[in-house]
């Protein structure tokens, strides 16, 4: 094997499927990254047994053949060699020399055959989103999935796609963050499908650098997702689980209503944090007729007490919350004001964006 | 009928080192705090409880308005009478729990050995302790130095032999006091002290004690264990012993309990779901109480039904990560209902429970995070 291309059209590559490289390498062939090498270009796949991705790029190759390489080492390498280096790279014996300028590695390698390649997907349904679609309505979302739950089904995000539209769901078991988005797009069959969270990570990647007005190809079947962005492929397990009926626990009981400005709102949140407890962080909500006192304290009887201004005139209330939950929620909110909607200190609250029904966070208080 | 000298006296102080016992005791606790909050009310009679104007009582109440003879337990109508111009205020108890927390943070600095009687009172055993010199009146002075340092609360200290003492001893210099009763000096202590002050002395008894005579400790320890028996039945081996000064409780560690619960038997069976789940529910409630009271938390609900024929059934229901709520509980116990009755078209029930079982100790922080009912 052996090539000759531009550092960026290595290092771009790279930088996509590195993500999929297994930390923790139970299989030393996982740490490495697989060069396939063809008359028409270079095909890059790293793995950890979950997630696939893969990259192509159109460089010319002098010699076709395939190896597995180091991934982080190469990574770094390229990284810190000069922008627009020129590399000459080439397997000679057991060994991959990657030369640039005065520059010289010489990496080990591990036979392709020992990198398990994945299988194509057989059946399913393909559907062709817009990556803008996909893309907002993952990332409204995916904050609130949970992270090493032994309730696994919550550890990733629901994927509904329907007619003209997709949804996407997460859940930590104390708040809720749902999210639609519209498109022209009306899948043969409906999908429900949990998505990883590791890979929800890494197509939020696959999804960032692409142009705005792309399309996304999506292959589904029962057990996997193929997504399919330009020269970048991502194959990842689905979850294989039943994700919690979520319209049951979005509210509809709430009797109180504020809306406010979504900046104020956060930058008072903000300030109370500081002085909320470290480790719980909690703040506690009183509303009053025309005021919102955002509160906090913490073990070192510290104190923080922020008014807003707000128009309500309704009952008294005071609730709790994990001021993280509520910071996240309104981050992911891109509207000028957001919309509370609450009943008591012991029910969840929601919060939409002002004039929008596309995204809705739902989060339980805190007794405190 | 006087009874001669008495050779049980001391018999838990006989062989081993005399234990070393501390009771702390918050000064007017509930009131100290709101005066603490609310600078304000620090030089004013305030009483913590219902309203003037309502049915409620005196919770709790500063020195202020003792001077005007208000007490904890008197209804708050006739505390209003008696202190017009009291600041009455509604007790916060998520308040008073955690400046207990702190306190009893304080308490482990020293000892785990810890025995709570309330949110502003513990027994210490600090025997073992090789702080300061191991010295028990010492140790007593640090923990109610420390306990105003965190808190800006002052708390009274018993230093004794043991448990009884210790509490007698916290009372003797109250508020802000300290006081130690050595060994050896427990009887002569609570011989000039009137017998309602002794630990399972209450009211009625007081009085029955005084129609026969006593008063003081040293009344008390002129009868003899027959006599006493005769008029206080299984109480008088309790009084024999507190007139001499001996009390062999030890100091306990509230026990570590598998799961907390609580059921009902039936004179008529019932046989609706509908009836049942009412009185889950209500069980649910009380044993939820009682939970949080102990500062504990639950991972699991079970709901047990006995059947007319005396078959028995449990169904639970846990939550998988973090910690049982009271409404997740509640909207667990109809399914759970639902379960124990699936087979048995037309149930009767004798016997109807709930417990709530994989406790834990509440984290100290008094925040709960609530949790979706997903």
């Amino acid at each position: 094997m052996k090539f000759s291309a531009q550092r960026e059209s290595l290092l771009e590559p790279l930088q996509q499927v590195a993500g999929a490289v297994e930390r923790r390498q139970t299989k030393p062939v996982l740490g490495n990254v697989l060069f396939g090498c063809t008359d028409s270009g270079i095909t890059l796949t790293a793995t950890d047994g979950e997630i696939e991705l893969c990259s192509t790029t159109q460089i010319a190759v002098d010699e076709p053949g395939s190896i597995t390489v180091p991934a982080r080492k190469l990574l770094e390498i390229c990284r810190h060699l000069p922008e627009q280096a020129r590399l000459n790279v080439e397997v000679t014996g057991e060994k991959l020399v990657l030369k640039a300028g005065r520059s010289r590695f010489t990496l080990a390698t591990l036979p392709a055959e020992q990198f398990p390649e994945s299988e194509p997907l057989k059946g399913g349904q393909k559907i062709v989103l817009p990556v803008e679609s996909i893309r907002e309505a993952m990332r409204a979302t995916a904050f609130s999935m949970a992270q090493q739950d032994v309730r696994f089904y919550l550890n990733g995000m629901l994927v509904e796609i329907g007619s003209e539209r997709v949804c996407c769901v997460s859940t930590d078991g104390h708040r809720l963050a749902w999210s639609q988005v519209s498109t022209d797009v009306s899948p043969e069959t409906p999908v429900r499908a949990i998505i990883p969270r590791k890979s929800v990570g890494e197509l939020t990647k696959v999804l960032s650098v692409a142009p705005d007005d792309g399309t996304v190809e999506l292959h589904l079947t029962d057990q996997q997702l193929q997504a399919t962005v330009a020269d970048v492929r991502l194959t990842t397990r689905l979850v294989d689980g039943r994700f919690p009926d979520y319209k049951r626990v979005i509210p509809i009981d709430g009797d109180k209503e504020l809306v406010m400005d979504t900046q104020s709102l956060r930058q008072s949140l903000t300030r109370a944090s500081v002085l909320s407890n470290e480790k719980y962080r909690g703040v506690r909500l009183t509303l009053d007729q025309s005021v919102l006192t955002i509160s906090s304290n913490n073990p070192e009887q510290e104190e923080a007490i922020d008014e807003l201004e707000v128009d309500y005139q309704g009952q008294s209330t005071e609730i709790g919350f994990n001021v993280t939950y509520l910071l996240e929620a309104l981050g992911a909110i891109d509207t000028e004001s957001v919309r509370l909607i609450l009943k008591d200190s012991g029910s969840s609250l929601l919060i939409v964006p002002d004039g929008s029904a596309d995204c809705k966070y739902v989060v339980m208080p805190m007794r405190l | 009928m006087v009874s001669a000298v008495d050779r049980t006296s001391g018999v838990d102080e006989k062989a081993a080192q005399p234990r070393k016992i501390i009771h702390v005791d918050m000064d007017a606790f509930y009131a100290s705090v709101e005066q603490r909050d609310n600078p304000l009310w620090r030089d004013r009679p305030v009483i913590v409880g219902g309203k003037p104007n309502g049915r409620g009582v005196v919770a709790a109440c500063s020195y202020q308005a003792r001077a005007f003879g208000v007490h904890s337990a008197m209804p708050s109508a006739e505390a209003g009478r008696r202190c017009p111009h009291a600041v009455f205020v509604a007790p916060r108890f998520e308040r008073y729990k955690a400046v207990s927390r702190q306190v009893h943070a304080v308490f482990r600095e020293f000892t785990n050995i810890i025995e709570p009687l309330s949110l502003d009172e513990a027994y210490l055993d600090v025997s073992d302790v090789a702080l300061l010199g191991g010295s028990a009146v010492r140790m007593a002075r640090e923990i109610r130095a420390m306990i105003l340092e965190t808190t800006g609360l002052v708390a009274s200290a018993g230093v004794s032999y043991n448990k009884a003492l210790a509490k007698l001893a916290s009372d003797h210099d109250k508020p802000d006091g300290l006081y130690c009763v050595l060994p050896g000096e427990g009887e002569q202590f609570v011989a000039t002290l009137p017998v309602g002050r002794f630990h399972g002395v209450g009211r009625v008894t007081e009085e029955r004690m005084q129609s026969l005579g006593i008063q003081t400790g040293a009344d008390l320890r002129a009868w003899s264990l027959e006599e006493l028996s005769r008029e206080f039945g299984n109480s008088a081996r309790r009084y024999h012993a507190l007139a001499r000064g001996v009390d062999e409780r030890p100091v306990q560690v509230s026990r570590v309990r598998k799961s907390i619960g609580s059921e009902r038997t039936f004179g008529d069976n019932i046989t609706t779901p509908e009836a049942m789940l009412e009185v889950l529910l209500s069980l649910a409630e009380e044993v939820f109480d009682s939970l949080e009271l102990q500062q504990l938390r639950a991972s699991s609900v079970t709901a047990k039904v006995r059947f007319a024929d005396f078959e028995t059934l449990t169904r639970s229901r846990s939550v998988s990560a973090g910690f049982m709520d009271r409404c997740i509980m509640n909207r667990s116990l109809p399914y759970l209902l639902e379960r124990a009755l699936v087979g048995h078209p037309k149930p009767q029930v004798r016997l109807l429970g709930v417990s709530l079982s994989g406790l834990s100790p509440s984290d100290g922080s008094g925040l709960q995070q609530l949790e979706l009912d997903l």
